[in-house]
């Protein structure tokens, strides 16, 4: 006999989600994960001037715009021939670090934390924290109130077990407090060079509009050492201590098996060399990315277009009655399979690739404070640890970068649009591999399409019946309670899913 | 700090009233709803369209008032898609309840695809149906964001949901409740917290006619353009990353109402022009509406260069 539990919508993360799990003798059998909101993005803009490519796809998400926002002045970088200059890829660099940054630390904490911290337990608290006395006197006065919920948005929740040292739950419940504060100073420091933050104003292919000045440099180095100190002394250990508290998420919600990464940050004028490597882990094999081996299937998606299309040739023709088809999102595959992709892929394909020895070592470090191998990366709690690892990587870089600007120097190389020409940009969102592609008649638009990184994660079945890496990563999660199905949402979280991008 | 008169209430009814085109006989019952949320906190309930949630995260950089004393100190946020705890029926239920005790305010994110119910849902219910139930109960709406108030991207030209914008839709179903658009893509983290502040305080602001709050959308951007001396002289930017006035790239700034110019965002780091970006005149009813109305007009500026 099997049991269907709905988690829908599923909150803590971005937009509209609904998973559905089969229950059968206390494990998930079988699971079916579904984007709930559809607005046609790729429809819209057939037809538009090529240059309202990266403004309106960067709306297509405002946790990931930096990112969409890049990849469309990447595909129109390769449908012009314009590169930028060097002052130009790096700015670039830095705001999309920044927008990193923000995203990993609002994710662990925002997002995820209150699958694993007890905010109820300040009621207890007796230490002499002012921002936890102030949390505390602000629960009960809730409490104490007729408010129909009380402590919201932090109550209710799930009756589950939760972090139970004391000290280890204030910690991070501390942090919570910091963390929105943090993330917030990561928006500034990337609005020094984006204008603002969400949807940064001044990606443009050839570059970036602004100028690089000295005094956007200090401020953007300021409060990237204050970001630094955060995710050395909070972020890191607090994901430490939650793993400690929670060993058993190492060996659960493992997924498809299989890791694709474009890669991301140029170092090169070229843009090959990038600080973590493009690779695709297949069966256990590290290979090269190869963009022809990409195709997004519709079978079991809510589209009537042709399935198994590349991306140049895909189409998007909306269908919300189709029979037998559960979710807004295609179903993307990588030589037939489905792929894992984010911060635990970069970091494995990195791992894997074995260039860069700061990641490198920066693993072994983590893997060791952890006492863990990394196969147990391939985990609940592993991309936990891959996000936090990256995050540090990232802002370490980004202090090298700012060196490397020379202010005043050109940030912007000219192009002109040609009649006919297409391109496609490869990068990577907070939540992983993304790809634009655009084909220009005209001087218009005249296909685009977006291949998204929780598409990726969270996709449906495919053409073959094949689940989608989150779908494979439920299976065999024990769900000790129906009613209160944290284990099911921590292993959706944990891929931090991000569905206004991924149905786009 | 001062509570209005139950006289400056019947104004600000009326104000509104007209313009959302209902009868006088509605006046008192707006009047009524207004007083009662000026006495304090109040319960909030934000709901989440087809949006990107970039709304949200842009309150969250908020820093004229940190998010922290929002939620502790001025509203009781009893439901955030992205922020609350509730998942699943656990959502479902306390959004239903939320409505069924009635009396919040209702903050909207993101549009309503009018053409495809489908293309929204919240657990088993189309968002249309929910945003008309909890509209119905709320004591005023609050469109954030260009989505929201008048449909933004996702109802540009060509797009296959036929989504409208919250009030819009509130509209063509019949429901008259006090609503105020605040839009910008993303919104402005002042605009947003010194609306609701206003509305928890004082009651609804001054709006103008497309029902903005005038504190923020009552002058051109061009007006207070730091690059208005450039304009004045001729001296335009030919291209990306030039000095001078950026009309010729597209700039929207003659027609946009937002006060980004004098408001610089992240805690006051930077702004589009600023940053040598045109305006995209982002917080406009038009905005990206028109596919044949592009924001960039590079070409312009690059045949003038030749000319």
């Amino acid at each position: 006999m099997s049991n269907t539990i709905t988690l829908s919508p599923v909150t803590r993360i971005e937009g509209h989600l609904g998973v559905k799990v089969d229950i059968e003798a206390g494990r998930v059998a079988r699971a079916y994960v579904a984007g709930e909101m559809f607005r046609g993005f790729e429809v819209i803009l057939r037809g538009r001037d090529p240059l309202d490519a990266q403004h309106i796809t960067q709306r297509i998400c405002g946790v990931c715009p930096v990112e969409h926002g890049v990849a469309s002045v990447l595909a129109q970088d390769m449908a012009y021939k314009v590169a930028p200059p060097d002052n130009g890829r790096i700015v670039r660099n830095l705001i999309q670090g920044a927008n990193f940054i923000m995203s990993h630390i609002s994710h662990f904490y925002l997002l995820s934390g209150l699958d694993f911290v007890d905010v109820a337990m300040i009621t207890g608290y007796q230490g002499r924290d002012r921002g936890l006395l102030e949390l505390q006197a602000w629960v009960k006065s809730q409490l104490s109130s007729r408010l129909v919920y009380p402590a919201a948005p932090f109550l209710p929740r799930y009756s589950a077990k939760y972090l139970q040292d004391q000290e280890t739950n204030f910690g991070v419940l501390r942090h919570y407090l910091d963390a929105l504060e943090m993330r917030a100073n990561a928006h500034k420091m990337g609005a020094n060079f984006a204008g603002k933050l969400p949807h940064a104003a001044t990606l443009v292919p050839g570059g970036v509009t602004d100028k690089v000045t000295d005094l956007q440099m200090t401020k953007y180095r300021t409060q990237l050492e204050d970001l630094q100190v955060f995710i050395n002394q909070s972020y890191l250990p607090d994901v430490v201590a939650v793993a400690g508290a929670f060993p058993e998420y190492f060996t659960l919600g493992r997924g498809c098996g299989n890791f694709l990464a474009y890669g991301v940050f140029p170092e090169s004028a070229d843009g090959n060399a990038k600080l973590f490597p493009a690779g695709v882990l297949l069966g256990g094999s590290l290979q090269k990315v190869d963009p022809e081996a990409i195709t997004e299937d519709v079978g079991q998606s809510l589209f009537s277009s042709a399935s198994g299309r590349k991306p140049f040739d895909g189409e998007t023709v909306a269908a919300p009655d189709k029979p037998g088809a559960y979710s807004w999102l295609k179903a993307p595959r990588y030589q037939g399979e489905p792929m894992e992709v984010g911060s635990l892929a970069r970091v494995l394909v990195g791992y894997t690739d074995g260039r860069n020895a700061a990641l490198k070592s920066a693993v072994d470090g983590l893997l060791k404070t952890l006492g863990r191998e990394p196969k147990d990366l391939v985990s609940i709690m592993g991309r936990h640890a891959a996000r936090a690892l990256e995050c540090k990587l990232v802002a370490d870089r980004c202090m090298q970068w700012l060196d490397q600007l020379v202010p005043d120097a050109p940030a912007f190389s000219d192009f002109t649009i040609p009649d006919s020409a297409s391109g496609y940009g490869l990068t990577e969102a907070a939540r992983g591999a993304l790809g634009h592609w655009i084909t220009i008649r005209g001087q218009k638009i005249s296909n685009y399409q977006c291949v998204v990184p929780t598409t990726w994660n969270c996709s449906p079945r495919d053409d073959r019946s094949n689940p989608g890496p989150v779908e494979q990563a439920l299976v065999g999660t024990p769900v000790a309670d129906a009613e209160n199905p944290i284990e099911v949402a921590r292993v959706v979280r944990s891929f931090d899913p991000c569905l206004a991008c991924a149905v786009h | 700090m001062n509570a209005l008169s139950r006289r400056s209430f019947l104004q600000l009814s009326a104000r509104l009233s007209a313009l959302m085109g209902m009868s006088a006989c509605a006046i008192p019952r707006i009047a009524e709803a207004l007083e009662d949320l000026a006495q304090g906190s109040a319960p909030v309930l934000w709901l989440q369209g087809q949006c990107c949630s970039g709304c949200s995260v842009s309150l969250l950089d908020a820093e004229s008032l940190t998010p922290y004393k929002l939620l502790t100190k001025y509203i009781n946020l009893g439901f955030h898609q992205t922020l609350s705890s509730a998942t699943g029926h656990q959502a479902v239920e306390t959004v239903n309840k939320i409505i069924a005790q009635g009396g919040y305010v209702l903050i909207v994110e993101g549009a309503v695809p009018a053409g495809m119910p489908r293309a929204c849902m919240f657990g088993e219910e189309p968002f249309g149906n929910q945003l008309a139930r909890a509209a119905r109960n709320a004591k005023a709406v609050l469109a954030v964001g260009t989505c929201a108030a008048f449909g933004g991207i996702p109802a540009a030209e060509n797009n296959p949901t036929g989504a409208v914008g919250a009030p819009a839709y509130l509209r063509s179903q019949g429901i008259h409740v006090a609503t105020i658009l605040v839009p910008g893509c993303p919104c402005h983290p002042d605009w947003l917290i010194g609306t609701v502040v206003h509305l928890l305080k004082f009651g609804i602001p001054p709006l103008d006619a497309l029902g903005r709050p005038k504190a923020y959308f009552s002058k051109s951007m061009h007006d207070q353009c730091p690059r208005f001396a450039d304009y004045e002289r001729e001296r335009f930017a030919r291209t990306f990353g030039e000095e001078g006035c950026l009309f010729k790239l597209g700039c929207l700034g003659p027609i946009t109402k937002t006060d980004c110019n004098i408001r610089p965002w992240n805690g006051g780091t930077s702004s589009c022009i600023r940053a040598g970006a045109p305006c995209i005149g982002c917080g406009e009813q038009e905005f990206a509406a028109k596919a044949g109305f592009p924001f960039l007009t590079k070409a312009r500026a690059a045949g003038d260069k030749e000319a």
